[in-house]
Order: structure tokens, then C-alpha cells, then sequence
């Protein structure tokens, strides 16, 4: 029988294990870096809400036009989404961060759909806005279609403002609002203009009803020149 | 993580045990340089140039063979035309008045053939083999003396081989796998587990022929029986590293499938007629490391390649429907510049380390050849080798299933 060094098997089964444990080692310390990164985007957008409130509280007997309609939200929220979506799908929609996150995503939402009504309501303004419940629980077969939908619009008109909301997620104001708005289980469903919708609708449904569909589209020409 | 997922982690596991095993051994015994000694004696060596329609490319053979550094009483070189369509006859006649040179016409029986022929007519103490389509660098043969005299108890050498001239995508992708395989070729050969006597100039001991009996068809890769029954016999190949020969590599994609097709069918064929060996400890590490892990990458390639493929394919389609009945225009998904997009999981780290693996084990068969290879030649062995790998992989399999031969050209 030949000579076989059977030590050399278990040090390179060893070595092996070893590559292995620190490939999840630092693909867990990516994803921590990842939480903490929502985390940090979040408290910033929650000090921007509050300067902002403050500011519309300051500014309440000047000009309209000193309160920016586009407010600080969008760029920050879309950049966050995107965020908070890539961690629900490596970490999972039941980690207990990720819900967390998502709780305090949603109160932001919520604040800032408030805000911007409280202007519209003040300066006569409209912000062309939608408001979306989803749901990870695998009853909604169209959502994630919807999903890619509100993104593709959101790209292609930056003053579209979409709040998209998970319908199962246990948070009392995110209850609320469901409440107010009588939103049924039926998802997709989204809030236009004040109506709620159910079921999948494509680009062009979405599109006919947002009413100042032309106008974003001159607004989103007019800030992609300046 | 789900089953499919599973099955990709497991394979590089595999790839990466392998590979490590491969890197401890040569931490373990580095294999010396090159030096100016020369063998205390040179035994008469007869080199078999088998040819099929080699008309373009024997005649350089045959220089490279005159130019070896061996004195000439001791060399004798066989031509045999094994019933070539072309005019390989005409080129082999034109070294007729050579006194080293010998020619033998037949009909055509396939490589093995030629070669049992020749052996049978030649008395020399080494008979070796250099494909008509290979050349030998001056000093390869000294080199392989060298190696026999090292150690009286081997009884075949095989050389370093690389890639002779090459020039288009597909030959600078092959020069890199070559020179991975001198890396390959060299740790087996420290674990005594060479698997194949490769064309391009394996030398045997003339009476290793008496033990182990003469070439046989052996699936069209009678390189590969041979090694694997010299292993059968317990007789020992020994690699020279510092031994070069060049070979011409197919230039297009068809020659390249059929000719891997036909190595990795006769890979799959001859672990069927020497199934025996496997996991067997009287054959050392060609039956518990080197053979396994082989059969193991070839079904894990396969199953990598189909992962990919259906995946692929699956998401593919997804989007297109999704983007038919979403009412999306086609367009470029938007990018941005953000580390938070790079999808870190231990998928991607698992890779990188076998990428790194893989170029020092590049690095390494550079440095055992004593030549090099572009960077040119390595971009296109990482853009084009995990394309073109399975095709022949599949194509194998799919032939050895339905156990249909092979063809050489």
C-alpha cells in the first residue's frame, strides 16, 4: 500500500473550514455595516424632518416659496429603500433588525406625507404623491411587479413622491393610517389623489392617474436642466 | 440559503479543499530549479513521431527533434505514418537520408497502433512519444534523462507542456490552462498520482511495456489508460518539471470541443474500466484524492454551469414578461456608484480566494517553466474559460451516458 499522510487531509480540511468561516465572517460584518449604514440614512432623514418642520414652523408667516415642495425626503428616501429592500432580501423580512428599520422607514414616510399635506394645505401647493401597501407574507403574488412599477415611475419623474408601506408590519401609526384610509387586504393597493386602488396596475394605469402627470414630466425636464 | 445555493457552496468546498491540499504539498516540497548538471550517462532513447494528416506541421516537429541536446548515436527517431490522407508521407520521406530517422508506412489503426508498431521494432533502453504537432525545446530530453537517472525505479516522465505560439482569444486562454496544469502536474507528481502520459514527449523505461503490455485503444485516450495502468502495475511516473515541450492548441472553438470532448470522454470512460481505483488506499493518492476530486469537479462543473444556466435563463425571462405586462419600457437598469450595491455575501469572498488560488497556482507553473504568460492571455482565460469549459464537459458526459466514442478530428 502506498504511503498516504492522512494529517494532510484533516490540516487541509481545517485550512478549508477555516476560508469558509471567514467568507461568512465578513459577509455577516458587511450586512452589520449595512444595518448601520439604514441606520445612520434614517437618524439623518429624521434630523432633516425635524428641521424641516421647524423651518415650516419659523417660516409660517412668510412666503411659500421659502419651503422647498420637493422638502429634503426624496433623494434620501429613494436612496434608503433601495437600502432597506437589499437588507430585508439578505437578511430576511423576519430579522429583527430589518423590522426595526423598517418601523422607523415607515414612521419617517408617515412624517413626511404630513408635512408635505400641512404645505400643500398652506401654500395651495399640490405634490403629486402615492401612497403603496405591500406585503412580504406571500399573499401578494403582484407586489413585487408593482414594486418595480412605483420604482421605474419614481426614476422617471423625481417629484413623484411614493410612500410604500408593508401591510402586515405591527406599527400602531402604520395601523392608523390603514384605519383612516380603510384599506382593505386586497394588495397591491395604492392611495392616488386621495382614492384607493386595488390590484396590479401598470405604468400607463399609474400614469392616467396621477392628474399632473405632464406637469412632473415639465418639472422633471426643468431640474434635469438646471 | 436554499437546496440549489447549497449544491454551488458545496462544489466550491470541494474546488477549494482540493486546491489547498495541492498548495500544502508544495509548501512541503518545493521542487528544485533547473541546473547545468548532465546525466552521468545517456541510454539510447528512440522517440515515436505518430502521424495523421500532419502534413503542416511535422516538419518543425522533426527540427526541434534534430536539435535536441543528446548526443546523436544515442537518439533514433521513428516517423510512422499511420495511413495519412495528405501529404505527411511526402514530408516524412524528405528526412528519409537522416541517419537518427526511420519511417514506417502503415494503414491506418489509430495513435495506438503507430505506436505499438514502432515500440516493437525499437531496442533502446527509453521509448518515447512527441506528437506530430508538438515540439520539443533542446534541452527536454536531458532534462527527462536526468529525471530517470534520479531514480532508477521510475519507469515514464512526462514534461511541462505549453502552448506553442498562441496568437487568437481561444489559444491565449489555452496557454494559461496549460501553464496551470504545470503547477497541477507537478504536485500530482509529488504525490506520486499522475493521471495521463500526455503525446507531446512521455518518455517510458522500454521494459515498463513488458509489465503493463503494449497501447491499447482505451477510448481514443490511450495516454490516460496507460498512466492509469502503469498505476494498476504500482510502477512509478515521475514529472520533469524543467522539461518543455510545445504544442499546437486547436485554433477554433469546434476543434477545441471536440478535442477536450475527447479527453474528458476518455477521462470518464477510463474511470468506468478502472473503477476499482477509486477511494482504494493500495493506490495512494491517485485513488483517494486525485481521481475523486477530478470526477467530483467535472459533476460539480456541470452542476454549476446548469445552476447558472437556469437561473439565468429563468430570471431572464422573468423580467422580460414582467417587464411585457408591466408596462416598463426596456431600459438600462440604473446605476449607481455605491458599495452598499456590490452584493457581499460569502459566495462572493469564497471566489475570491479561489480566483487568488488560481493565479498563484498560474504564478507558480510560470515560475516551474521558467516562461511566462501575458496578461493578455490571462484576461481572456477568466473572460472565456467559464463559457467554453462546459461545453466539452457536457458534451462528455452526454457521450459517455450514451456511451458513444469519441472522434480525434
Amino acid at each position: 500500500m502506498k504511503y498516504i499522510d492522512w494529517k494532510k487531509y484533516v490540516l487541509a480540511l481545517c485550512i478549508t473550514v477555516a476560508i469558509f468561516v471567514t467568507a461568512f465572517f465578513l459577509a455577516n460584518h458587511f450586512n452589520n455595516a449595512r444595518i448601520a449604514d439604514v441606520r445612520a440614512t434614517e437618524n439623518q432623514i429624521a434630523i432633516d424632518l425635524l428641521s424641516n418642520e421647524t423651518q415650516y414652523e419659523l417660516l409660517s408667516e412668510q412666503s411659500c416659496s421659502d419651503i422647498a415642495e420637493g422638502s429634503v425626503l426624496s433623494d434620501a428616501l429613494n436612496s434608503l429603500v433601495s437600502r432597506l429592500s437589499y437588507a430585508e432580501e439578505n437578511l430576511g423580512s423576519k430579522n429583527a433588525e430589518v423590522i426595526m428599520l423598517k418601523k422607523q422607514y415607515s414612521l419617517l414616510e408617515i412624517k413626511d406625507y404630513l408635512l408635505m399635506q400641512k404645505v400643500a394645505a398652506r401654500c395651495g401647493t399640490r405634490p403629486v404623491s402615492i401612497i403603496y401597501f405591500y406585503s412580504n407574507s406571500g399573499s401578494c403574488a403582484n407586489c413585487s411587479r408593482e414594486g418595480d412599477v412605483l420604482t421605474y415611475l419614481r426614476e422617471t419623474y423625481p417629484l413623484l413622491r411614493v410612500y410604500s408601506f408593508d401591510y402586515d408590519l405591527d406599527l400602531s401609526a402604520l395601523k392608523t393610517l390603514i384605519n383612516i384610509r380603510n384599506v382593505r387586504g386586497d394588495l397591491p393597493a395604492l392611495i392616488v389623489n386621495g382614492t384607493t386602488y386595488y390590484g396590479f396596475k401598470d405604468v400607463g394605469e399609474v400614469e392616467k392617474l396621477i392628474l399632473h402627470v405632464e406637469k412632473l414630466k415639465v418639472a422633471t425636464s426643468t431640474s434635469e436642466q438646471s | 440559503m436554499h437546496f440549489g445555493e447549497l449544491g454551488i457552496y458545496a462544489v466550491l468546498f470541494l474546488a477549494l479543499y482540493f486546491e489547498v491540499f495541492l498548495f500544502i504539498t508544495f509548501l512541503e516540497r518545493k521542487p528544485a530549479g533547473k541546473t547545468a548538471d548532465r546525466p552521468a550517462r545517456f541510454p539510447t532513447v528512440s522517440i515515436i513521431v505518430p502521424c495523421f494528416n500532419e502534413e503542416k506541421t511535422l516538419a518543425a516537429t522533426m527540427r526541434s527533434l534534430f536539435a535536441l541536446d543528446y548526443p546523436r548515436e544515442k537518439l533514433s527517431i521513428v516517423i510512422v505514418d499511420d495511413g495519412s490522407t495528405d501529404g505527411t508521407l511526402k514530408v516524412a520521406e524528405s528526412f528519409c537520408g537522416h541517419e537518427q530517422v526511420s519511417i514506417i508506412s502503415k494503414k491506418n489503426g489509430g495513435k495506438y497502433t503507430a505506436l505499438n508498431l514502432a515500440i516493437e521494432r525499437c531496442t533502446s533502453e527509453l521509448v518515447g512519444c512527441l506528437d506530430a504537432d508538438s515540439l520539443a525545446a533542446p534541452d527536454a530530453l536531458l532534462e527527462i534523462v536526468k529525471k530517470f537517472e534520479e531514480d532508477q525505479e521510475v519507469m515514464a516522465v512526462m514534461p511541462s507542456i505549453r502552448v506553442y505560439n498562441p496568437k487568437n482569444p481561444l489559444e491565449l486562454m489555452q496557454a494559461v490552462e496549460y501553464t496551470f496544469g504545470i503547477f497541477y502536474k507537478k504536485m500530482f507528481d509529488t504525490l506520486s498520482a499522475i493521471s495521463v502520459l500526455p503525446g507531446p514527449l512521455s518518455i517510458y523505461r522500454r521494459s515498463s511495456f513488458e509489465t503493463t503490455g503494449m497501447f491499447r485503444h482505451a477510448h481514443n485516450t490511450e495516454d490516460m489508460e496507460m498512466a492509469f495502468r502503469m498505476h494498476a502495475h504500482h510502477l512509478k511516473i515521475a514529472n520533469a518539471h524543467t522539461a518543455i515541450a510545445y504544442t499546437h492548441v486547436p485554433r477554433t472553438l469546434r476543434a477545441l470541443v471536440k478535442q477536450r470532448t475527447r479527453w474528458s470522454q476518455g477521462f470518464l470512460d477510463n474511470s468506468k474500466d478502472y473503477a476499482y481505483m477509486y477511494f482504494n488506499p493500495r493506490y495512494g493518492y491517485l485513488g483517494l484524492l486525485v481521481l475523486p476530486f477530478a470526477l467530483a469537479m467535472f459533476v460539480g462543473s456541470l452542476y454549476i454551469t446548469g445552476y447558472l444556466l437556469v437561473h439565468g435563463v429563468r430570471s431572464i425571462s422573468i423580467r422580460i414578461i414582467d417587464f411585457w405586462f408591466e408596462g416598463i419600457p426596456l431600459h438600462m437598469p440604473t446605476i449607481r456608484f455605491d458599495w452598499y450595491d456590490i452584493d457581499t455575501n460569502a459566495l462572493l469572498f469564497v471566489s475570491c480566494i479561489m480566483l487568488f488560488m488560481t493565479l498563484a497556482g498560474v504564478f507558480l507553473g510560470r515560475r516551474f517553466a521558467g516562461e511566462g504568460v501575458s496578461n493578455k492571455a490571462l484576461f481572456f482565460y477568466f473572460l472565456l474559460y467559464g463559457f467554453v469549459a462546459p461545453l466539452w464537459l457536457a458534451s462528455a458526459a452526454w457521450g459517455s451516458l450514451r456511451s458513444k466514442g469519441a472522434v480525434w478530428r
